[in-house]
């Protein structure tokens, strides 16, 4: 029995193990697809815009077939070697990794700020049904998720410096030392109010909860006067927000470009901008990779939760 | 006498009910401001296709600079450069419209080959559809973008194409799951057994009776999204540049005059996103509801 269970784990954690590795083999193909197929051959471009000659290529060593320039690509980044940024000239990996935690930070405060509001919107619409209360809630989710996030931002922006007298641009990229508490809680709140997925979020988080709720299994808990909360929480909560948030970790990446921008706020997303704005492919690239490993690894992390809760459920 | 008393012995099942009489007022309500959007954007296309504007969009009118909305002659007011803010709001739908048809195109026509490979056709399309979703669920939508806009300095369409190949997976794994559930109800093996082409079959009983609901509510939902990327793409530069006016960077246009105080140039177009794309999420689901009889 004991032996039978933790065989099982370490099977399901193999087999995601797997899957995330092949993910990551595709998304590297898919980037360096793209950028093999960019004119102007980006790969030249590292290589000091000199070689574009193969004879020269060959030379000096560097590969001309396609697969034989992927390997050694892929290889160079396995080893944490992303090449060095065509604009500063600093190299990829610590760039991304520099700013990177500014991103995290405004990204898992996102998240927390989106569940604080979604959930208890879900959780009552869930128990209550359909209220007189859930409609204006629900108009207010639509709302909210149509709300263009940069705007969003001015509002708050102007606000704080009107009224507060705090201006909240983040200046310089020297980290987050420097910042008043405003400056530091307002791209956050933005963003996590403004990352149009709080509607899903709420939407889900009332359907999966609801199906839990009307399972036999609740309705024996509740007839037996135990806790509804007890015999609910693994199924009706910590699998649906795990879930929710593994799904929403890519939209709520792709908003902190926006917000950045807004707020000055020196993270990946602003870095990706200007990494677009300058075409600095080996930048684009790591923070594309890099932003790409984040959402397998808030999968795979959801898939361990999700077994853990549950082993019979996610065994299959 | 005899009629009526048939006629109201008959059950009419709720299935069989026309749609509007399914739909509750709340519904009716979605599909109505989302038909109203829907209207005014395909109206707006066409004044600016034609050019029947009040002004010209591009005209600079430096005795009327940030006129407030409601001024004789400029019913939404103007901007920073004195162009009028209706004329370039209606000439702004020229910048995602086309675009966001492109993408919604290529994501029903490519998402319902997907759906249908994978569920009609079985196992190995599914798994290889599967991974094939997943590993485009693994970009940051807005990041990839950024990465193509690297590479390719592309136009606003080349980047749709973008867009509506991200959306395939979505649109496959409900055309799928829709042919799971008829296969359960045996209804493809009957079809079968009657001796139909897989072609009757996939074109005419699986994709126009019982998935055209389930396309048309995605490609209200598509057209959502093309708005919002075209906007914040041109709010950061990437897309329709100035002077030819799109929402996205006539709020940018506008910031920093709205941190003064002066809103109204910026949040013009705000406010004609946020009713947009709220107007096609609601399209869609009162779309879902009164044809799919899914409560949202």
């Amino acid at each position: 029995m004991r032996f039978s269970s933790v065989r099982t784990a370490a099977f399901v954690l193999g087999r995601e193990l797997a899957i995330t590795a092949l993910l990551l083999a595709g998304v590297s193909l898919v980037v360096f697809a793209i950028l093999f197929l960019a004119p102007g051959d980006p790969f030249s471009l590292l290589l000091e815009g000199q070689m574009g000659d193969d004879a020269v290529r060959e030379a000096l060593g560097v590969p001309t077939a396609w697969y034989a320039q992927y390997l050694s690509w892929v290889s160079n980044i396995l080893r944490g070697n992303f090449g060095t940024s065509v604009h500063t000239g600093l190299p990829v990996l610590s760039e991304i990794i520099r700013v990177g935690i500014n991103t995290l930070y405004l990204t898992l405060g996102a998240l927390l700020i989106t569940l604080v509001i979604a959930i208890p919107i879900a959780l009552l619409s869930a128990r209550m049904g359909n209220t007189s209360l859930t409609l204006p809630l629900t108009i207010a989710a639509y709302v909210i998720s149509a709300l263009p996030v940069f705007w969003l931002g001015y509002i708050a922006i102007y606000i704080s410096t009107h009224r507060f007298g705090a201006f909240p641009i983040v200046v310089g990229s020297s980290g987050t030392q420097g910042l008043n508490m405003t400056a530091f809680l307002l791209p956050i709140v933005v963003l996590g109010v403004g990352n149009g997925t709080i509607s899903e979020v709420v939407r889900y988080l009332r359907e999966e909860m609801g199906r839990v709720f009307a399972e036999e299994y609740i309705r024996t808990a509740k007839a037996k006067g135990g806790s509804v909360w007890r015999h609910s929480v693994r199924e009706g909560f910590i699998v649906p927000i795990t879930q929710i948030i593994a799904t929403k970790i890519p939209f709520v990446l792709g908003g902190a470009v926006v917000v950045e921008q807004v707020f000055n706020w020196p993270g990946m997303g602003r870095m990706a901008w200007q990494a677009a704005q300058t075409r600095d492919y080996p930048l684009i690239m790591g923070i594309t990779i890099i932003a790409a490993v984040i959402v397998r690894m808030g999968s795979l992390l959801q898939r361990v939760v999700h077994f853990m809760v549950n082993p019979a459920a996610a065994g299959d | 006498m005899k009629r009526y008393t048939q006629r109201s012995s008959v059950v009419v099942e709720f299935s069989d009910l026309p749609f509007w009489k399914k739909a509750d007022r709340r519904d009716l309500f979605y599909l109505g401001f989302g038909l109203l959007v829907l209207t005014m954007v395909l109206v707006s296309y066409a004044l600016g296709s034609l050019e029947w504007l009040p002004y010209d969009p591009q005209e600079i009118d430096l005795d009327m600079l940030m006129a407030p909305p409601g001024t004789e002659g400029h019913l939404l007011g103007t901007d920073f450069m004195g162009r009028d803010i209706l004329s370039r709001l209606v000439l702004g739908t020229q910048a995602y419209f086309l675009p966001g048809l492109l993408s919604i195109t290529i994501a029903l026509t490519l998402g319902s080959l997907v759906g249908v490979l994978s569920g009609y056709w079985g196992a190995g399309f599914d798994t290889a559809a599967t991974y094939l979703g997943n590993l485009l669920d693994s970009f940051p939508r807005l990041v990839f973008i950024l990465l193509v806009v690297a590479a390719f300095k592309p136009d606003i369409y080349y980047i749709m194409v973008v867009v509506g190949i991200t959306n395939v997976p979505v649109v496959s794994l409900l055309i799928r799951d829709k042919i799971l559930s008829l296969k359960q109800k045996t209804f493809i093996e009957a079809a079968k057994a009657l001796g139909l082409r897989n072609r009757t079959i996939i074109f005419r009983h699986i994709l126009w009776h019982n998935c055209r609901s389930t396309l048309i509510i995605q490609a209200t939902l598509g057209m959502a999204e093309a708005i919002l990327i075209e906007s914040s793409l041109s709010y950061l530069g990437f897309g329709v540049q100035e002077p030819t006016p799109s929402w996205g960077n006539m709020v940018q246009a506008g910031s920093n005059y709205f941190m003064q105080g002066q809103f109204w140039s910026s949040t013009a177009p705000a406010l004609a996103i946020l009713v947009t794309i709220m107007g096609f999420h609601l399209l869609g689901d009162g779309l879902n509801y009164i044809l799919e009889g899914k409560r949202s």
